[in-house]
């Protein structure tokens, strides 16, 4: 375990032997915007939101799951890091529903915090959207998987905290999403109510069932004549 | 979505040879599955949950990977499979046409299966041959230069 001295954004810093560049950059102050990201699940680098740029590389590296090595030259907010994370936001608002404005998530969304750090604005492209029916035959969780982003946090969550592998994903190209079991949509039988992957969930396309609208016991307000 | 269509009970002894030809080796899921299609023909619900079981993974795992490959049926096939060629050349030279005598002859559309389970009809992308086009391919055969007529005769000579 030996000490690795890298540049960040110009600075000096230095890190362990294998923690990857957002670990260092965090730890450092730097602020990488992540979204599939979460310290607790194993990081697969999907949703390309905490790209950096780093020296002698082609490519930008996706932080979340990319090791420190000797020497490296990093920029966290140069104008080709901001714009890919911008266009990478931009495509996931662009087949979101347009419902924010009375979507339960309000501004716990993480994906709604991040479009507006990023000043990403309206999609300006009309991509095709998904309408998948809302599961709530579950008294534990409903699932609504138009506002899925397909962050894979639930899947982890699931196997890695869990240890259930409730979900899994499925299917290819825009038809891809998070399946339960045989592509069945959540019961009771499946998931119990230990609530890992609606903690995780960056939107609400896992939530807590919820009573809004319906009767409340009790005596009637106004008593009729 | 499939399971509902399962016309015969699963010959597990079939399966489990093609499972023990790959024993002990975890990253043998797609070989198994090409191996469960190649008997069967297609990948029935049943054979995905042993599989699981064999692989210590959970059914959705392994339906996640049948959903990905465009070479897995989770629905029970016809006998002849007709490809239909929807490439550029054979699109200008008028494959749609063809296409729309198959589905009204057979009376299914791009994807299905007839319920006689005679023809599975689909399309790809290209058949290689555009020099023929349009094309389609009936089975392990050829047909070029095609008219809504020739497809009809094309189709009376399988069985």
């Amino acid at each position: 375990m030996g000490d690795i001295t890298l540049t960040i954004n110009d600075a000096p810093v230095t890190g362990q032997d294998g923690m990857t560049i957002l670990e260092v950059a965090r730890e450092n102050g730097v602020d990488i915007p992540t979204m599939c990201y979460l310290k607790e699940l194993s990081p697969i680098g999907a949703c390309r939101l905490c790209v950096v740029e780093v020296e002698g590389s082609r490519n930008l590296v996706g932080s979340c799951h990319t090791p420190i090595t000797e020497g490296m030259v990093i920029q966290t907010h140069s104008p080709r890091v901001v714009t890919a994370r911008r266009m990478v936001v931009e495509l996931m608002m662009a087949n979101h529903p347009d419902n924010c404005l009375v979507c339960d998530a309000a501004n716990q969304c993480e994906l709604r915090q991040v479009a507006a750090d990023l000043d990403v604005g309206l999609p300006s492209f009309k991509l095709k959207k998904h309408y998948y029916p809302i599961e709530d035959i579950s008294p534990y969780l409903v699932r609504d998987l138009g506002k899925c982003i397909l962050c894979q946090r639930c899947i982890r969550a699931c196997d890695e905290i869990a240890k259930q592998k409730v979900f899994n994903l499925a299917y290819r190209g825009f038809d891809c999403k998070v399946i339960v079991d045989l592509d069945q949509p959540v019961d009771k039988e499946v998931c119990r109510d230990c609530d890992v992957c609606v903690s995780v969930c960056p939107t609400v396309a896992l939530r807590k069932p919820k009573k809004q609208g319906e009767e409340k016991k009790g005596p009637p307000l106004i008593l009729s004549q | 979505m499939a399971g509902k269509v399962e016309s015969q009970e699963l010959d597990l002894t079939k399966l489990d040879k093609i499972l023990s030809r790959y024993e002990g080796q975890d990253d043998a899921l797609i070989s198994v599955l090409q191996g469960v299609q190649a008997e069967f023909g297609w990948v029935p619900q049943g054979a995905i949950e042993h599989i699981a079981d064999a692989f210590q993974i959970s059914p959705g795992e392994v339906y996640g990977v049948l959903t990905f490959y465009e070479q897995f049926y989770l629905t029970p096939r016809g006998r002849n499979t007709i490809r239909v060629c929807r490439g550029t050349a054979c699109h200008v030279r008028g494959t749609n046409a063809n296409l729309r005598t198959v589905e009204r002859t057979l009376g299914i559309k791009e994807g299905g299966t007839t319920n006689d389970f005679k023809f599975s009809l689909e399309t790809v992308a290209c058949l290689g041959t555009c020099f023929l086009a349009p094309v389609m391919m009936v089975n392990r055969n050829y047909y070029g230069k095609l008219t809504p007529d020739k497809v009809e005769t094309i189709l009376k000579q399988y069985d």
